[in-house]
C-alpha cells in the first residue's frame, strides 16, 4: 500500500513537473527493483494519467505492466507524431479475452466471464460506480480529542455551579489541552482564575458578587481617586444606525469586557488630579459646582488628565473609552433619566442610573471617546485609536443644552482635539487591569 | 511498525513532493500585488464588502441563481418552472439564506424564478440587493423593474467582446443612467476574454468568473490590478466548480452528500477514478477539523480572496447553506499549508484535463481554459 502510495504520488508529481528528480529520487531508494516502474515512466511521458491509474491498480503488484496489455509497442514509443498506434488496443469483446489471459476462471468475485469493464477501470480497475473512500486517522483522532474537550468542558461546568473553582480551573485546562487556543476554554479558565483571586490593582472591590461569565467585580472604586467604576461585560455589539449617515453601515464589533466610570468626570476629581479648574460652569453661581461635570476640556487636556490619574494609580491603564465601548455601554444599559433642554449641565450622579448604574450616559455633556473621526466600518487596528495625529476627535451622547430629539446612542459627533467647549466632558475608562498584565507578559 | 512508519513517510513525500512545487512555483489565488483589497465588513456572522466603485455592500456569500435539476418542470410553451415542492424549498432557503446575512440574490430568469423571488422578498426589498440576468433589451429590463421595483445589478454572459456585445452593453449603460439599474456588470468564462471587458466596456461596475481552487489562476498579474485601478467589483462564481469538489472529497459520506445525487458526480461513464482517489489522498492534509468537508475549504479558499466582493453559488440544500456559511464564519483565512495543499489538488486534477468534472459540467473546464 505504501509503495502504491509512493508511486502514484511520484508519478503524479513528476506529472505536475513540480519536482521530478526529487520524485525520481524518491523512487530510487525505494523502488529500484521495480521494471514496471521504468516501463511505465517511457510511457508516462505522454499518457500519465494512464500510468497513475495502473500503478493504483492491484496489476502493478502482480507485475502486469503496460506491455502485458499493449505489447511491446516500440514503433509506438519512439513516434512522438503518433503515427504509429500500439501492438495492442483492446476494446470490446478483445478486452474479455485479455483478462482471461490471467483470469481465466473469470472474476474472482462474480465467476463472470463478461463485460468486465462494467464493474473495473481498464487501469485503475476499481468499480467507477463507487466513490473513493479513504480514511482519514488524523481526522478521527482530532474527532476524538474534541470529544475529550467536551468532555472536559461539561465537567468544568458542573464544577462551576458547586463553585469548586480549583477543580473546575484543572478541568478548564484539561479542555485547552484538548483543544488549544479554544476561545470557550481560555475564558472559562481565566474566570476560575479570577474567582480565585479577585483583586485588581488599582481598584478596591465594591460588593461581592462578581459578574458570572468572567469573574470580574461588577463595581469597584478608584484607589486615591474615589470615583466608582462598573464592568461592562463585552461582547458583540451592533454599531450604527441607519438612521444617521456618519454611522452607517450597521456592523458587529467584538469587544473585550472593561470597566467605565459611573459618572462623568467632576470638577472637583479634575482639580484634585491637575490642580485647576477650567469649567465655564462653576462657582457659587450653581448648586454643588464641584460635583457638575468637568467641561471646557479638550481631548489633548483629557490626555495629560489620564497621564498624570495613571503615573498615581497602581496598575494604571485609565484611558478614555472608545466610541464602540461608549455605544455598547449605551446600547446594553439603554436610557437613564437623561434631562435635556437645560441652561446648564447638573451635578453628576443625579437622576436614575440605566441598567449598567451609569448616570447621565446619554445626557448632561458630551463625552470625549479616544476614538478618531473615520468614516465605519470601525477597525480598531487601522491607526483610528492611535494617540497620535490631528485628527478630529469623537464626541458621543448628547449635551444639555439640546433638544432630545437631537440625539441617538448611535450619533458621532466630533471635534478638533485641542477645542474647548463647555458641553464637552469625558468619562472615565479602564481595561480590565490583569488582561493589560496578560498582554504585557505575552509581549515580554 | 516499519511498515506503517513507510506508510506514514511517504504519505508525508508525497504531499511535501507536491506542495513544495506548489509553493515554489506560486499558490493559486495568492494576493496578486496591486490586486486591491476589498474593505469589509462583519454583521454578526457574515461580512460584507464593497463592490467596486459602487455604494453597494454584498455579502461575502451570495445565493446563486442555479435550481435544483431535480424539480424542474417543464411548461407548455418550452419554458421551465419548478414544481410546487422545489419552488417551496427553494423560497424557504432564500429565506433561511436571509436571516443569516446573505444579500444579495442572483436571480437569472431560469425557471421562471424572477416572480418567485420578486414577490418573496418585497417586505424587505431595501435589504436585498438583487443581481438579474436576462436578456438585454428594453422590454426585458423594464420587466424587471416592474417586478423587483429597481434593478440592483444586471449583467449577461460573453463569450468575446464583439459587436453584439458591445450593443447590449450600450443598452444597459442607458438604462443605469435612466436610473433603472445601479450597477452594470459582464458574467465571463473565458479567460482571454478578461482584458477586452476591462478594457472595451466602459462604465463597467462589476464582472463575475469562474473562480475556485482548481481554477484559479496564480499569473492574474495584470488582470486583478487592472480591475482594482479601474475599481471593477469583483464577483466569484463556480467555487465548488459547480459542486464537482464534492466528488474530490475523501471525507464526504456519499450517502449523506446531496450534491451526488442531485448532480450525478461520480455516476458519468468515462470518469477518471484515479484523480479523485488522488486527490482525496492529497487533501487528507488539509488539517480538517471534524464536520469540515473539502467544500468548505474550497468556500474558505474563495472567501479568503481579498479581491473579491462575493462568492455566488447555488445552493438547494439546507446543507450546503449550512456549510457555505460555517466556512465563512469558522476559519476564514487558510493557512499556508492548506493553501498548498488546494493548489496541488489543482494540479493533479489539471493532468486529467475535464474529466474529473462530470460531463455536464466538463463545459466548464473547456470554456476557462479556451
Amino acid at each position: 500500500m505504501a509503495r502504491m502510495r509512493l508511486l502514484i504520488l511520484a508519478c503524479a508529481a513528476a506529472a505536475l513537473g513540480t519536482s521530478t528528480a526529487a520524485a525520481g529520487a524518491t523512487l530510487g531508494a525505494q523502488d529500484q527493483t521495480d521494471k514496471g516502474i521504468e516501463e511505465a515512466g517511457v510511457c508516462s511521458r505522454c499518457h500519465v494519467i494512464s500510468v497513475v491509474e495502473w500503478a493504483y491498480s492491484g496489476h502493478r503488484k502482480a507485475e502486469t505492466r503496460c506491455v502485458s496489455c499493449h505489447g511491446e509497442s516500440k514503433g509506438h514509443v519512439i513516434d512522438e507524431r503518433n503515427n504509429v498506434k500500439p501492438e495492442r488496443f483492446p476494446r470490446g469483446d478483445a478486452v474479455v479475452n485479455l483478462c482471461a489471459t490471467c483470469h481465466d476462471s473469470g472474476c474472482p468475485e462474480t465467476n463472470r466471464r463478461e463485460a468486465c469493464s462494467t464493474c473495473h477501470h481498464y487501469h485503475a480497475l476499481v468499480d467507477v460506480r463507487k466513490p473513493v473512500a479513504i480514511r482519514d486517522e488524523r481526522l478521527e483522532q482530532l474527532t476524538l480529542r474534541w470529544q475529550r474537550y467536551d468532555e472536559r468542558m461539561r465537567e468544568g461546568e458542573r464544577l462551576v455551579a458547586g463553585r469548586a473553582w480549583g477543580a473546575a480551573r484543572a478541568a478548564f485546562r484539561a479542555a485547552l489541552d484538548s483543544k488549544p487556543g479554544d476561545p470557550m476554554a481560555a475564558a472559562r479558565l481565566k474566570m476560575c482564575t479570577r474567582r480565585l483571586n479577585p483583586g485588581l490593582a488599582g481598584f478596591e472591590v465594591v460588593g461581592k458578587d462578581p459578574d458570572e461569565p468572567t469573574g470580574l467585580p461588577k463595581r469597584v472604586r478608584v484607589q486615591g481617586l474615589g470615583a466608582e467604576m462598573v464592568l461592562v461585560p463585552g461582547g458583540e455589539i451592533d454599531i450604527g444606525s441607519e438612521q444617521f449617515p456618519e454611522s452607517t453601515p450597521i456592523h458587529t464589533v467584538h469587544l473585550a469586557p472593561f470597566y467605565v466610570a459611573t459618572r462623568e468626570m467632576t470638577q472637583a476629581e479634575w482639580q484634585s488630579i491637575m490642580g485647576a479648574n477650567p469649567s465655564y460652569h462653576q462657582g457659587s453661581d450653581y448648586r454643588k459646582s464641584a460635583q457638575m461635570p468637568v467641561e471646557s476640556v479638550s481631548w489633548e487636556d483629557i490626555a495629560v488628565f489620564l497621564s498624570k490619574l495613571n503615573s498615581l494609580v497602581a496598575g494604571s491603564g485609565f484611558r478614555l473609552p472608545s466610541e464602540v465601548e461608549w455605544e455598547l455601554a449605551a446600547v446594553q444599559g439603554g436610557e437613564g433619566g437623561e434631562v435635556f433642554n437645560l441652561e446648564a449641565p447638573r451635578p453628576c450622579g443625579q437622576g436614575t442610573p440605566n441598567k449598567l448604574g451609569l448616570f447621565d450616559l446619554q445626557g448632561n455633556v458630551r463625552e470625549w471617546c479616544s476614538s478618531s473621526a473615520v468614516s465605519y466600518p470601525y477597525d480598531q487596528t487601522d491607526g483610528r485609536e492611535s494617540s497620535g495625529g490631528v485628527a478630529l476627535r469623537i464626541l458621543r451622547g448628547g449635551a444639555f443644552m439640546e433638544p432630545e430629539g437631537w440625539y441617538g446612542p448611535a450619533l458621532r459627533h466630533s471635534d478638533r482635539p485641542g477645542r474647548r467647549l463647555p458641553w464637552n466632558g469625558f468619562r472615565l475608562a479602564r481595561s480590565v487591569p490583569d488582561d493589560v498584565a496578560d498582554q504585557a507578559g505575552k509581549g515580554q | 511498525m516499519d511498515t506503517q512508519r513507510n506508510c506514514k513517510q511517504t504519505r508525508r513525500d508525497f504531499v511535501r513532493t507536491c506542495t513544495v512545487g506548489a509553493l515554489a512555483t506560486g499558490l493559486a489565488g495568492r494576493p496578486v500585488a496591486g490586486a486591491g483589497i476589498v474593505k469589509e465588513y462583519r454583521r454578526g456572522g457574515m461580512y460584507y464588502r464593497r463592490l467596486g466603485r459602487t455604494d453597494l455592500w454584498l455579502s461575502l456569500l451570495s445565493f446563486g441563481s442555479h435550481t435544483c435539476p431535480a424539480d424542474k418542470l417543464r411548461l407548455a410553451d418550452d419554458k421551465t418552472a419548478l414544481t410546487e415542492a422545489g419552488q417551496r424549498r427553494r423560497d424557504r432557503l432564500i429565506e433561511r439564506a436571509l436571516d443569516l446575512g446573505v444579500n444579495l440574490l442572483d436571480v437569472y430568469d431560469n425557471d421562471s424564478q424572477w416572480e418567485p423571488v420578486a414577490r418573496l422578498i418585497r417586505e424587505k426589498r431595501n435589504r436585498v440587493v438583487v443581481s438579474l440576468a436576462h436578456l438585454q433589451t428594453p422590454a426585458a429590463i423594464d420587466r424587471a423593474c416592474r417586478l423587483f421595483g429597481h434593478i440592483d445589478l444586471y449583467r449577461f454572459s460573453i463569450k468575446d467582446v464583439d459587436d453584439r456585445v458591445l450593443q447590449s452593453w450600450d443598452i444597459l449603460r442607458r438604462a443605469k443612467g435612466a436610473g433603472k439599474i445601479r450597477a452594470i456588470g459582464i458574467a465571463a468564462h473565458i479567460e482571454r476574454s478578461f482584458p477586452a471587458v476591462l478594457e472595451e466596456l466602459d462604465g463597467l461596475d462589476f464582472m463575475m468568473f469562474p473562480y475556485n481552487f482548481i481554477h484559479a489562476r496564480a499569473d492574474y498579474s495584470q488582470f486583478l490590478p487592472e480591475a482594482a485601478r479601474r475599481e471593477v467589483g469583483l464577483i466569484a462564481m463556480k467555487p465548488l466548480a459547480a459542486g464537482s469538489v464534492v466528488s474530490l472529497d475523501s471525507v464526504v459520506d456519499p450517502r449523506t452528500s446531496p450534491e451526488q445525487e442531485v448532480l450525478g458526480l461520480y455516476g458519468s461513464r468515462g470518469h477518471r477514478p484515479i484523480v479523485p482517489a488522488a486527490v482525496a489522498e492529497l487533501t487528507r492534509a488539509l488539517n480538517r477539523t471534524p464536520g469540515e468537508s473539502l467544500c468548505m475549504a474550497a468556500m474558505r479558499f474563495a472567501y479568503s480572496q481579498p479581491f473579491l466582493s462575493s462568492v455566488v453559488t447555488g445552493m438547494f440544500d439546507d446543507r450546503y447553506l449550512t456549510e457555505n456559511y460555517e466556512a465563512l464564519t469558522k476559519h476564514r483565512a487558510l493557512q499556508v499549508e492548506q493553501s498548498a495543499v488546494l493548489e496541488a489538488a489543482r494540479r493533479l486534477t489539471l493532468l486529467s484535463g475535464a474529466s474529473w468534472l462530470p460531463e455536464q459540467y466538463r463545459w466548464l473546464e473547456d470554456e476557462w481554459r479556451a
